[in-house]
């Protein structure tokens, strides 16, 4: 395993952590300082389905259209400061010199003529698409047919030498056993395919993105697990939602987060992916910047703990929006407004000095809505980044530990009567457990018989971790 | 920080799901989908308890007394059918139908070995995700749910090539055809499919779905049929089974998935 592990947490209790605050803060772009005493709105969007066309018609929309609407906005709010986030499209990871190249640099280009009118700190992350196949293989020279882990290693350097202030990813390794596992309910499945496949993928590939941001002076930001805990996360959905239960993916995200950690012991330096989830445990273990989704991204997904995930940000984002029009303007724009005022609360309550009763009002509204919000209440994604670093030597060892610290503090609340439970969730709480507790103890015993059960898991072939 | 333990939930949220649970329980309503014939009843309870470990031993058991068709028809979809009852009902979740179709799946092919050639099925389906798409997992879900119901499926796998769509739609005469798309950007293959496929004289129904995908993008283009989770897939088939087109299966969608159709 990788060699930087964290050999303590970086808080020295839970409750010394809060939104606006990172250990490690980070002043990068137009101005822009991260995790510096104040909560920035990180804002995100899609294109409309038509304008991939072309890389004129792409620019158009991205540049003249998205990025110009955005900082008009930033604007005409007063809001000090923005991080604008490109999480890039098919079409710009597949051609990055044709697609990519030409909206990088229009980007920045906008970005730096509002920066020297208004002074406003900026700064644009842009987040690689992967589109690596696990059939034709996520390691370069294994995908003939595309080359695609060439072309995303292509891409992430073009945007980090034409305007990129921070480069990220949300990368898929091991996500084909976890799509598979996740729809059979098999937590041991999900923790080989995530917590050790995922662990291994990003120790192969997270070395490299910081030797590109390095080489280019610029922040290699962090990763998420949106392949796997979010899509378990979706797929628990809300109260009217049947697809698993939710006590199975609060599970996963708990594993999700030793595997998310990997990109810090390679060298990213935050901030990580807003759509992990997992952000707090691995805040917790890490100290870096931390910017999260919830309430202010409902324009993109549902999700089950809107207050309580703002409780440690250091930026707010909307996750994603597409570009169209709305009675407040674009889209982008009312979606800034929304995140943007909430990062403007967030900082008053500092100025205050009543953030930490602000982050406990967050965390009180939604703490018992789900498991998975339960275990992400910053006091318990603590003690689940414990877990992890007590278990540090071993990918599969911390990644267990987490998702089964997750499981016994769900059964603990459960017990006491204040998280309740439906019977199905109880139900694949008390499988998750058994399951858990009967794995083996050394990581090789594990993977053997792991790499046996899944061999048959369609698209899964060791080679791609060099297994 | 404050002591979580003191704030009641009762007053912040109403768990919906849990006043909703079902008092019913499962073998009741699994019980008028199971044969009498206590060796074909063994056949359906594995696939109904999802044995797919051990399912193999009860229908190699089965084949000794009964031809592979009726261990098939009456043993292994008969489980089926209790588990798709369960999970229309919200009793059983996805891993219940997933678990029990990789065990009837497991079944199903021990009897077509004795058979000596496939089954008979009600019609082929074609599956992909968008050229540019690698995310499948909504596809691979709507598969299951369609072999469930007595579909077989033809899977094109993630990241198909248009052309390729068209080709394989072109020879093959489907059923039905099916694409799922995440983003927005990706979505934009299925009108350009639609219409080389009508240049081709095909018209086969085209069910779309995914994240980025809704009713109306779908309906903007010849072919398309919208579906809006995996689970919609068999109600929309099976009247393309009874000989709707493409157009009448759209006009009536509404009444297709409330079931009044």
């Amino acid at each position: 395993m990788s060699v930087n592990e964290f050999k303590k947490m970086a808080y020295s209790s839970a409750d010394e952590m809060v939104f606006g605050e990172s250990k490690h803060p980070k002043h990068y772009g137009l101005g822009l300082k991260v995790g510096a005493g104040f909560v920035v709105p990180e804002i995100n969007f899609a294109p409309r389905p038509g304008t991939e066309k072309t890389p004129e018609s792409l620019v158009r929309e991205y540049v003249d259209y998205i990025t110009k609407d955005v900082l008009e906005r930033a604007i005409t709010l007063g809001f000090p400061a923005i991080q604008i986030e490109n999480e890039h499209i098919f079409q710009m990871v597949n051609d990055p010199e044709k697609f990519e190249k030409p909206v990088v640099i229009g980007q920045k280009e906008i970005m730096q003529e509002y920066h020297d009118e208004y002074g406003i700190a900026c700064a644009i992350r842009h987040t690689i698409a992967d589109p690596r196949l696990h059939e034709e293989g996520l390691r370069l020279g294994m995908d003939t047919k595309h080359t695609y882990p060439e072309k995303m290693m292509r891409a992430f350097e073009v945007a980090a030498s034409n305007g990129a202030d921070v480069i990220s990813i949300e990368s898929v390794g091991g996500k084909e056993v976890a799509d598979h596992a996740v729809v059979r309910q098999d937590i041991k499945g999900w923790l080989f395919g995530i917590g050790y496949l995922g662990s291994l993928d990003m120790e192969w590939l997270w070395p490299q993105i910081v030797d590109i941001a390095n080489k280019n002076n610029i922040v290699p930001g962090g990763d998420t697990n949106c392949a796997g805990a979010n899509t378990a996360m979706f797929m628990a959905g809300g109260y009217m939602d049947r697809d698993i239960p939710r006590t199975f993916a609060a599970v996963t995200r708990a594993i999700a987060a030793a595997r998310t950690l990997v990109a810090y012991e390679c060298g990213a330096t935050g901030p990580d992916k807003d759509c992990g989830y997992e952000g707090p445990i691995v805040k917790a273990i890490s100290g870096f910047p931390s910017s999260q989704e919830g309430k202010g991204a409902q324009c993109a997904h549902c999700d089950m703990m809107g207050n309580l995930i703002a409780q440690t940000c250091d930026l707010w984002s909307n996750e994603s929006v597409e570009y169209h029009p709305e009675f407040g303007g674009s889209s982008v724009q009312c979606w800034l407004g929304v995140i943007g005022y909430e990062a403007a609360l967030m900082n008053a309550s500092k100025q205050l000095k009543s953030e930490k009763t602000l982050r406990d009002i967050y965390v009180a509204s939604d703490r018992f809505r789900s498991p998975e919000a339960f275990i992400l209440s910053f006091d318990n994604a603590y003690k689940i980044g414990q877990a992890i670093v007590e278990n540090n030597g071993s990918y599969y060892l911390r990644a267990k530990a987490a998702g089964l610290k997750a499981a016994e503090l769900i059964e603990e609340s459960s017990n006491e009567g204040k998280l309740k439970l439906s019977a199905q969730e109880k139900d694949a709480l008390d499988r998750i457990l058994l399951d858990l507790r009967s794995l083996p103890s050394e990581e090789g015993k594990f993977v053997d018989w792991a790499l046996k059960e899944y061999a048959d898991v369609p698209a899964f072939n060791p080679k791609n971790y060099e297994l | 920080m404050l002591d979580f333990d003191n704030i009641s939930s009762d007053a912040l949220l109403t768990r919906y799901d849990i006043i909703a649970e079902s008092k019913e329980k499962p073998e009741t309503i699994a019980e008028k989908h199971l044969p009498k014939d206590p060796i074909l009843r063994k056949v359906a309870e594995d696939v109904l308890h999802m044995k797919y470990k051990t399912i193999e031993e009860n229908v190699s058991a089965a084949l000794k007394d009964n031809i592979p068709e009726d261990v098939i028809e009456k043993g292994l979809l008969k489980g089926m059918d209790a588990v798709s009852e369960l999970y229309n009902r919200g009793i059983y979740y996805l891993p219940h139908v997933m678990v029990s179709a990789d065990a009837m799946d497991r079944g199903i092919k021990l009897a077509e070995e004795a058979l000596g050639a496939g089954r008979r099925t009600k019609g082929e389906i074609i599956m992909h995700a968008a050229e540019g798409d690698p995310h499948d997992i909504g596809k691979n879900i709507a598969a299951v749910l369609l072999k469930s119901n007595g579909y077989s499926v033809l899977d094109m796998g993630k990241d198909v090539a248009v052309d390729d769509v068209v080709d394989k739609v072109t020879e093959r005469k489907p059923l039905v055809v099916t694409g799922t798309a995440l983003m927005t950007t990706t979505m934009s293959a299925f009108p350009r499919i639609a219409e080389k496929l009508q240049i081709n004289g095909v018209e086969t129904p085209f069910i779309c779905a995914g994240g980025a995908v809704n009713r109306e993008y779908v309906e903007s283009y010849p072919l398309g049929i919208y579906a809006d989770k995996a689970a919609n897939g068999p109600n929309l088939v099976n009247k393309a089974l009874d000989g709707w087109d493409w157009k009448k299966i759209r006009d009536k969608w509404d009444g297709i998935l409330s079931g009044s159709e």
